[in-house]
């Protein structure tokens, strides 16, 4: 039996959010919240199996919840449902640890999908959030040799099979097409684009952590 | 002292020029005595009188000539005669006359031929007329002069020599030459040019040049060596006036005074002079030579007047030795720091002047030598003026040149900050602007997003969803006119076909997407929202519609046009369907969303032959801004 955080500001999606659910996962038990403070309060007392989180909310945003559940319940998966499409309102979520990402807007149909296709471990991932994130981890490997990166700074990188699972997805090929492709099941395919997601929070956390460190130092 | 410029090396021809000009007027000095044939006088009778002309029972002597008062009657003082008896010359040419021609004679004389006054010098009795420096021509009448011999007095007023700073000015007649009057004058007009002319101009010069020097010095502290330079030049202009100026309206003594006491002044600025132009400074020296200046006259009074001539001799030696020290240590200095090459030789130069000037000292009559000597130290300070003339010159030159270098500077500076100023409020005005479309953006999200997105899940009509989500994506739309940036072709391909072929493939159509990889232009976000909107109604109704298997779609890049085919292999749409078609199932929206980007989307089909929807978006149009 699944527990399931549902974290949306608005009544009546959050009504039919919690119909969507109750109709993906049968029997789940569903916190619902409508307001950040509410949500970590509620993270911090009961443990979760699957979140869904609103990005824009009354008094701040969804990934700070996001941020949370990372830290304190690394198992349980976070799923930024919102409004927004571009991939400058996603990949913050996605850096602070969500595990894919539901646009409000669409079909019933579509969103009982992915919902599916999430808790069966089959993250989506769009062509320009793949751009997004090429991006960044080529940003990385050139600034690595001059940064001078703690011992402690884990080295996050991707191995060369992510990297083109990564850049065929960036072209616009589904996952089935890239299994074919690289004679690969599709639930391979899935574990890489699971494997770039987890990368990618981490070694967006450890920047952070450094960052954090940096300003402390020279405060 | 770098390289020598064009400036340079005429001021070395000059330096040349008046050498070579004081060696010729020596040559031709000596010359020009040994030529004439003339009577040269060495001796006479002398009596120390107090009339004009001498008597019979006055005391006689004889005396060599040249005659020096301090050797042959030391500590006298006031008026001796002196007789010399001659011949008339039995060669002198018709029309010419007999003179009478003495070389040195100190401090006044007046000249009797036959007991007849026939030349004075001015006045005999305090404050003396000073001719100790003019050579005197006497013509000699001819009606005075009798066929045998003939007497000349010689009545000489004189000082002591321990009342008098230099030697020069003590008590003497030298040797007396009669001659022909053309002989004498020749040589006469010679030593006057090089005893009283030359000093004259040199004087002038040197007066002008210093005073110039020393406003210029005094204006501009940081040159303060030629202010020091002008007052030594000033200072040594008024001391060779002695040289040349007969009468002063003072007394002999007083006079002697002043002169003695300006050698200090002298040597003040000469030594600071020295100093500072080797570019130093010295807190002891700053003290101790106005203190000097201050202790030599004092000495003098304190000695007073009988024995100024032994005080001034001693200040003379100290003050040659502090000039000679600071001398070397300039020359040390700057054989350091730069090149003496000049500095060096006129040093020099003044140094054997000084010691030929002391020479003379001890001397009778003054040699020739002492008298060019005295016209070299003047000279060289006419030199050593130029050169730092033209040294300010060049400096002046250079801080010009300086100067209009660091304003060019200021100009591109200033230049600069204005355009940095200009971009930074442009870029400012960016910002403002992208802040204000960011808020915009987010308040429509929030708040019309929110409510339409209700909508969408909420109603129970599906037209009013659709509707509603619809509005929503228009909204977007127009949400990212205001922020979106342009979107790379590729990755826009890239989410087409993703959308595309995952929505076809849901759908149990086989898809075969062909479009071109690594395209290099960008699409304006909203050309690339409204291909977006396109090519997603095209898929629902090839999905909802067209009861197809296959879907082929290529994209194509085509001088500048984006084409994109869409062929299923479906049922097509029958001719009265197609309006039905067109109105309730976004053919006509696709047609005039085309249009928006001046494009066009055309749709072929009959019924059993499937469907082809050609799109043809211009990207010249639809890269950015539009």
């Amino acid at each position: 039996m699944k527990t399931i955080l549902l974290l949306e500001d608005l009544p009546e999606i959050r009504a039919w959010l919690r119909k969507l659910v109750m109709q993906v996962f049968p029997g789940a038990v569903i916190s619902e919240s409508a307001r950040v403070q509410d949500a970590i309060e509620l993270v911090q007392a009961v443990k979760f199996d699957l979140a869904l989180i609103d990005l824009g909310l009354p008094d701040g945003s969804g990934v700070d919840v996001v941020t949370q559940l990372r830290d304190t319940q690394p198992d349980a998966q976070s799923v930024v449902v919102t409004i927004h499409d571009d991939d400058e309102h996603l990949f913050p979520a996605l850096q602070a640890g969500a595990f894919g990402y539901i646009l409000k807007e669409q079909a019933r149909e579509l969103i009982t999908e992915q919902l599916q296709r999430i808790s069966q471990g089959e993250p989506p991932l769009s062509p320009s959030i793949a751009q997004r994130v090429m991006a960044y981890f080529s940003a990385k490997a050139k600034t690595k040799p001059a940064a001078s990166a703690p011992s402690n700074m884990p080295n996050v990188s991707l191995t060369d099979r992510e990297s083109e699972v990564l850049l065929r997805v960036a072209k616009g090929y589904t996952l089935p097409e890239i299994g074919v492709q690289l004679g690969l099941s599709r639930h391979t395919i899935a574990d890489y684009v699971k494997q770039i997601y987890r990368k990618l929070n981490v070694s967006s956390r450890a920047e952070a952590a450094l960052e954090a460190q940096r300003m402390g130092l020279f405060r | 002292m770098t390289t020598p410029g064009p400036f340079l090396q005429r001021l070395r021809g000059l330096a040349g020029l008046v050498i070579g000009l004081v060696i010729g007027l020596v040559l031709a000095l000596t010359g020009a005595a040994a030529a004439a044939q003339v009577l040269h006088i060495r001796s006479a009778q002398v009596t120390p009188a107090a009339g004009p002309v001498l008597s019979a029972g006055d005391p006689r002597a004889s005396v060599a000539l040249p005659d020096d008062w301090s050797r042959s009657r030391p500590g006298y003082a006031g008026t001796v005669t002196y007789r010399v008896d001659f011949e008339p010359f039995s060669s002198l040419e018709s029309g010419d006359l007999l003179a009478l021609y003495i070389a040195h004679v100190c401090s006044n004389l007046e000249v009797f031929l036959n007991g007849q006054l026939v030349h004075g010098g001015g006045r005999m009795v305090e404050p003396v007329t000073h001719n100790c420096n003019h050579p005197q021509l006497v013509p000699l009448p001819t009606a005075l002069i009798r066929p045998g011999t003939n007497t000349l007095d010689i009545r000489v007023a004189g000082h002591r020599l321990a009342e008098v700073g230099s030697h020069q000015r003590d008590g003497g007649l030298s040797a007396l030459a009669i001659g022909p009057m053309s002989a004498l004058a020749a040589l006469h007009a010679q030593r006057k040019a090089l005893q009283v002319s030359a000093p004259q101009a040199v004087s002038a010069t040197l007066l002008l040049m210093g005073g110039f020097m020393f406003v210029m010095g005094f204006v501009n502290r940081r040159e303060s060596h030629l202010a020091y330079f002008g007052a030594l030049s000033v200072g040594w202009a008024l001391v060779d006036t002695r040289l040349w100026l007969r009468s002063l309206p003072m007394s002999h003594s007083v006079a002697e005074f002043l002169l003695c006491s300006m050698l200090g002044f002298i040597t003040w600025a000469a030594v600071q002079f020295l100093m500072r132009y080797a570019g130093s400074r010295e807190r002891f020296v700053d003290v101790a030579m106005p203190v000097q200046c201050a202790l030599l006259p004092l000495s003098l009074v304190l000695a007073g007047p009988s024995r100024l001539h032994l005080v001034a001799s001693f200040w003379y030696a100290v003050l040659a030795l502090e000039v000679l020290a600071a001398s070397l240590w300039h020359l040390r200095r700057e054989w350091q720091r730069r090149s003496v090459w000049l500095m060096g030789p006129l040093l020099l130069t003044v140094a054997v002047a000084g010691v030929i000037e002391f020479a003379a000292q001890w001397g009778g009559t003054r040699p020739l030598a002492a008298h060019v000597a005295a016209l070299i130290m003047p000279v060289v300070f006419v030199l050593v003026g130029l050169r730092l003339v033209q040294q300010q010159g060049h400096a002046l030159n250079h801080a010009e040149q300086g100067k209009a270098r660091l304003e060019q500077r200021v100009r591109e500076a200033t230049a600069e900050i204005e355009r940095n100023f200009r971009q930074l409020s442009e870029l400012r005005v960016e910002q403002v602007t992208e802040r204000e479309r960011k808020r915009i953006a987010a308040d429509l999200h929030d708040d019309l997003g929110a409510k339409l997105l209700t909508i969408v899940h909420t109603s129970d009509s599906e037209r009013i969803s659709t509707l509603a989500r619809e509005a929503l994506e228009e909204m977007r739309l127009s949400v990212r006119g205001l922020t979106g940036k342009p979107v790379r072709l590729a990755d826009a391909l890239g989410d087409w076909r993703a959308e595309v072929v995952s929505r076809l493939g849901q759908a149990g159509i086989d898809c075969d997407w062909q479009a071109p990889e690594d395209l290099p232009q960008r699409l304006s976000s909203r050309a690339y929202v409204q291909t977006t909107r396109i090519l997603r109604e095209a898929t629902s109704n090839i999905i909802k519609h067209s009861k197809a298997m296959r879907c082929d779609i290529r994209c194509t890049i085509t001088d500048g046009d984006m084409l994109f085919v869409l062929q299923d292999d479906g049922e097509g749409i029958t001719a009265p369907v197609a309006g039905r078609l067109d109105q309730g199932h976004g053919l006509a929206s696709m047609k005039n969303r085309a249009k928006q980007l001046q494009g066009q989307c055309l749709v072929e089909s009959g019924a059993g032959q499937g469907t082809v929807i050609r799109l043809t978006v211009p990207l010249d149009r639809a890269i950015e801004g539009s």
